[in-house]
This record gives C-alpha cells, sequence and structure tokens, in this order.
C-alpha cells in the first residue's frame, strides 16, 4: 500500500495537495515561487508606501490605523517569505535587498509598467497623494486583495494556502478600516477629492489583474496553483468595488475593456 | 534563510524489519522546539553528491525527546544508509523544524480529529495524536492506519500502549491489504469506497472537527474526496504528502538540447566582487550552485528564476536557462542570466557578477 504513488501531474490535476519542498517538481516550484514572490513583494511594496501615508493622517485614530496596517502587512509577507525560505530564499535579505518605496512618476498611465525587477503587483508602483488618496487606494485594492486571496485559499500548496488562512482576515480588516476612513471623509465634505483619487485608482487596480487570459493560466491550473481566470478575478472585482462605491454614494468610473 | 545545524544521534532503535526510529539531540544551535506534525530535513554526502531528505517527527510535543522515523525505500540512499549504518555518537545535520500539518491546540476546546495514516505516513499523525491526546483532556481521535501487513505496522505497540492510556479516547483501525481480519471492512485498500463504508458504520464523521491525512498520493486523494463528499471543508481537512515517495529532485538535469557538447563537465570562470576564481563545473549544476560550492558568496535569494537576485552576466560560452520570470528581453539580449536557472551547454563558460 505504501510503495503506491502515481504521477505527480495526475495527481495535482486531481486536486492533490503537495506539502514541502521535497515533493515539488521544477515546474511547479518555479511557479509557486513566483504567486509567493509576487505576494511578498506587493505585500512589503503595499506596507513601504503606506509608511510615508502614516504621519498625514489627520487624527491619532487615523495614525494608529495607518500604522497597524504597515505592520500587519508587513507581516502579512514575512508569513510567505518563511516559506520561501524553506526554498531556498534569503529571507534575511530580501526584505532590505531591494527599494520596496520606490514608486513611477504620479502621472504615469495606467498599464502593466513596472519601475524595477520586483514582483509587486503593478498598481503598487503608483505614488499615494496625501490621505484620502491613500484610503482610497486602500478599499479599492483591499477588495482586489479579498479577491486573489480566496484564489489561493484553494492553492495546491498546503503550507501556502494555510498561510493564506491566516492572513486573509487581516486584509479584509485593513479593507474595512479604508470604508471606515472614507465614510469619515465624505461626512467631512471631502466627497470631491474623494472621487478625483477614485478615478485614478481605479482602472490602475483594475490592470493590476493582469491580461484576461493569460497563456500560463492553464498550466497554473493543472497545478491547482490557480482556479479562475484573470478576467473571472476582474469580474468579481468590479462588482464588489461598485457596490461599496454605490453603498458610499461615490461615482463609478467607467470601466475600460 | 533556512540553514543546517549539527545533531547528535543518542538513540537508533528498529521498530519493524525495515525502518527505524532515530533520536536526536541538538550539539550547538538552531531552534529545535519544534510543532508536533512538523518535519526534519537532513543533508548527508554520498560519494560527493549531497541527499537532502525530509522525514517527520514522530515524537509528541511531551515525550521531551526529538525523534523521527526513517523507513528504507528500496534504491533510497539516505533512509538505506540510516537503517544499516546510522548508530549513536554519530553526527547529522538537519535544517530546523519545518511544515504546517497541525492546528491550534486548544485543552478548553473537545474535539474529535480523524487521523488516516499510510505505511511510514504514520510517524507524523503520531506526534500529532500523541501531543493532543495529551494536551486536550477533552479530545478524542480515531486513526484508520492503512499497511501491507502486520508484520509492517510501525508503531504497533506504541499505539497499544496509548489506547491503554487515553482509554475511551484513542480509537486505532487498522485496515490490512494482504492480511486477511475478522472483519472484511478492515481488509483491502483506504480509498474513498472504503472511507465511505468506515463513516457509514465505524466513524461519525458529522463529529469530527479536522482530519490528518499522511500517506502515498493516490490514498490521500481517495480519503480527501470521501471527506469532502461527507461534508467536511478544505480547512478542515490537513495533508501531508510523504516525501520519500518523491524522487530527490538534487539533480537537476537540464534538458540536454545540444548534442554537439559531449563533455560532461565545463571550465568555467566567475567572477564575483573583482575577483575572478576558474574551476570545473558539471554541466548538470547550476552557475550558481557551482558558484557556491566553490566557495564564492554569490548572490541569490529565490533560486527560482523569480528574484533577479542571481542576475549575472555570461562574458564566453553559453548556458541555458530553464526559467526566467524577471529579466527582461533586451536584458538576456545582452547575455544576462539567472544564474539559478543557467545551465552550461558549451565546454567554457565565463561569467561576470559584477556587470
Amino acid at each position: 500500500m505504501t510503495e503506491d504513488t502515481m504521477d505527480i501531474t495526475d495527481y495535482l490535476a486531481q486536486g492533490g495537495r503537495l506539502t514541502n519542498p521535497a515533493n515539488v517538481p521544477t515546474r511547479y516550484r518555479a511557479e509557486l515561487m513566483k504567486i509567493m514572490a509576487t505576494f511578498v513583494d506587493s505585500e512589503l511594496a503595499g506596507a513601504a508606501g503606506f509608511a510615508d501615508v502614516i504621519n498625514a493622517g489627520p487624527g491619532i485614530k487615523e495614525r494608529i490605523a495607518a500604522a497597524r496596517i504597515v505592520l500587519e502587512k508587513t507581516d502579512n509577507a514575512d508569513k510567505v517569505l518563511k516559506l520561501m525560505g524553506e526554498f531556498g530564499a534569503n529571507t534575511e535579505r530580501y526584505a532590505n535587498h531591494h527599494p520596496w518605496a520606490d514608486r513611477l512618476p504620479r502621472d504615469t498611465a495606467p498599464g502593466t509598467a513596472r519601475n524595477a525587477h520586483d514582483m509587486r503587483l503593478s498598481v503598487l508602483n503608483y505614488p499615494l497623494d496625501g490621505w484620502t488618496d491613500a484610503v482610497v487606494m486602500n478599499l479599492l485594492m483591499g477588495l482586489a486583495v479579498d479577491v486573489q486571496l480566496a484564489e489561493f485559499l484553494t492553492s495546491s500548496y498546503q503550507p501556502f494556502a494555510e498561510a493564506i488562512r491566516e492572513v486573509a482576515p487581516r486584509e479584509t480588516r485593513h479593507t474595512e478600516l479604508a470604508a471606515e476612513g472614507l465614510e469619515k471623509l465624505i461626512a467631512e465634505g471631502g466627497t470631491e477629492a474623494v472621487n478625483r483619487s477614485v478615478a485614478y485608482w481605479w482602472p490602475r487596480v483594475s490592470e493590476s489583474f493582469g491580461a484576461g487570459v493569460s497563456p500560463r493560466g492553464a498550466a497554473l491550473k493543472a497545478m491547482g496553483l490557480r482556479s479562475r481566470s484573470n478576467a473571472d478575478l476582474r469580474d468579481a472585482w468590479l462588482q464588489r468595488a461598485g457596490a461599496a462605491l454605490d453603498k458610499l454614494g461615490l461615482d463609478r468610473p467607467p470601466t475600460a475593456g | 534563510m533556512a540553514r543546517f545545524h549539527p545533531l547528535s544521534v543518542t538513540d537508533v532503535t528498529k521498530t519493524i524489519r525495515d525502518a527505524v526510529v532515530v533520536t536526536l539531540k541538538p550539539v550547538n544551535g538552531g531552534d529545535f522546539d519544534f510543532i508536533q506534525g512538523q518535519y526534519l530535513t537532513f543533508r548527508q554526502d554520498f560519494d560527493g553528491t549531497e541527499v537532502r531528505r525530509s522525514y517527520s517527527i514522530c515524537a509528541g510535543k511531551d515525550d521531551g525527546v526529538l525523534q523521527v522515523g526513517i523507513k528504507k525505500v528500496d534504491g533510497g540512499a539516505f533512509s538505506t544508509w540510516a537503517n544499516e549504518s546510522l548508530a549513536p555518537g554519530m553526527v547529522i545535520e538537519a535544517m530546523e523544524p519545518m511544515g504546517s500539518f497541525h492546528t491550534p491546540l486548544d485543552p478548553q476546546k473537545p474535539k474529535h480529529y480523524l487521523g488516516f495514516a499510510g505505511g511510514s505516513g504514520i510517524t507524523p499523525v503520531l506526534s500529532i495524536m500523541k501531543t493532543v491526546l495529551a494536551r486536550e483532556p477533552g479530545s478524542r481521535f480515531t486513526l484508520v492506519y492503512a499497511n501491507r501487513g502486520v508484520n509492517t505496522i510501525m508503531f504497533r505497540e506504541d499505539l497499544e500502549d496509548l489506547k491503554n492510556r487515553y482509554m475511551g479516547r484513542l480509537t486505532v483501525i487498522h485496515i490490512l491489504e494482504s492480511d486477511a481480519q475478522d472483519i472484511d471492512l478492515f481488509t483491502g485498500r483506504v480509498d474513498a469506497e472504503k472511507c465511505k463504508a468506515l463513516f457509514e458504520h465505524w466513524i461519525d464523521i458529522d463529529s469530527v472537527d479536522t482530519s490528518f491525512i499522511c500517506g502515498p498520493e493516490p490514498m490521500m486523494l481517495g480519503i480527501a474526496a470521501a471527506l469532502r463528499d461527507h461534508g467536511l471543508t478544505d480547512d478542515q481537512i490537513k495533508f501531508e504528502l510523504f516525501a520519500s515517495a518523491q524522487p530527490g529532485r538534487l539533480k537537476r538535469r537540464a534538458a540536454s538540447t545540444s548534442a554537439a557538447a559531449a563533455a560532461k563537465s565545463t571550465e568555467a570562470t566567475i567572477t564575483l566582487d573583482g575577483a575572478a576564481r576558474s574551476f570545473t563545473m558539471d554541466k548538470d549544476q547550476s552557475v550558481l550552485d557551482a558558484a557556491l560550492e566553490n566557495a564564492l558568496d554569490a548572490p541569490y535569494a529565490c533560486k527560482a528564476g523569480v528574484c533577479s537576485t542571481c542576475k549575472c552576466r555570461v562574458l564566453e560560452g553559453e548556458v541555458e536557462m530553464l526559467a526566467n520570470h524577471a529579466l527582461e528581453d533586451y536584458e538576456v539580449a545582452q547575455g544576462y542570466v539567472l544564474s539559478c536557472q543557467s545551465y552550461p551547454v558549451t565546454d567554457r563558460v565565463v561569467v561576470d557578477y559584477d556587470q
């Protein structure tokens, strides 16, 4: 009984789980590392960008919320970076080997441009412009993160799925903090500035889902590392983000392609 | 970053004919305070080739020892060596415990755990079982343990002892593939159908909070399918695919596309921090690994062609890059490669990390 094994490709295609670096095939490992690096780099870049915003918080509650987001996003990165470390990544060097706070110029057109060789989601290459802008970005991106993390909860790499299970509720809380922050800004008469920021971030978050049909999509699905297409995820986000804006009485920007 | 630490072997005991339990003690450093269900990754040199193998810890948190179970696999260099040559007093190297095959302990909350183990897959399940029975006084554990026959059951006596110690809280169901038992249901393989039958008459599946499965691939799939059919969700099912079932990944072979380069080795010259060093390297080895092996402090992070930390430039000769998730086309055109993914194709290569 115990000697019975099966081809790892068939195993994964049938929903099998891999559980440690010793039993993952090379191609799987590369794709998994890319997914984990994207997560880690996005959390580190997100935290680095938000760190600068703490001082822009209009009150102590806001500053605490911003500081908490920076702390927890960095900790989220650490959780997954530990797993990368089990594959041989230099976790000590990782946080410092790269300028995570670097951003493109604010007026860079929405797209998938990157300013450095890291795996952060494209939206995290754009700079925040003050407190209101940061809160708006945090809401729209937070809803996108919720959608993307749901995808990873069923990842065929069990330790990654477990890490995401710990991370996801915190990210959801960050999104809730953003919604609370926006309610307050709107109540104080900041609707116009909020709408301006929504118009700026909406297409950029939308782009961060990547191409609708990715050539790697089918391969990732077969490996159990992804289950839905980029287009499906974007549609799920559009629905949730649209509903969130409606609830706050904000303009819903037009959606391109 | 994962590092290896020396561990001294304090005891080696046979549990069945072809499996040993190895007791270890950290020699200097390393945090070996494990979580139940975790594993250790060992490395050992065999004729100049480093072999890494992971084995689950079989001790419970309160046993006061660090123990792994190692079953001999046909043709397995490490497991054969561990079974035949490993002796008290020897020192072996392992990384700190890893793995997420566990759930948080809560002494206040009585739970029903359902474990499935196939053969040597018992090791992490045993660790979990011992720990939850000791630390969660209200919890119960049901173990379904699949083996070929009676004489291949690892830890048979330990399981009997545990049953006696935790009277009424531990149920062990042995399923034997080739030895007939009094009850037909307990003979055969543990697959989806067998699980279904067990859930009908022997296991109250509705009361199960968490299930732990460790065994070979087909067994894991069958059990997971049955558990899902009976209403368990993904976060209630924990898997550990035992590593020994998989072939070692040590020698990553470059797909040999070129028959022109017949030699198996390459003369390499690598420049780092202004100093150049020349040596002979194997074509089956990545440029990065060769540099590290020759005491060059080459930069790297992910070793998966992801992070671009290991970027270097090929000045002479040719390498094949297996994966590239970081470099842009123009950089590749200029001769930049990810050294962790690059294997020499020509009999001579010159590489520079400084450019």
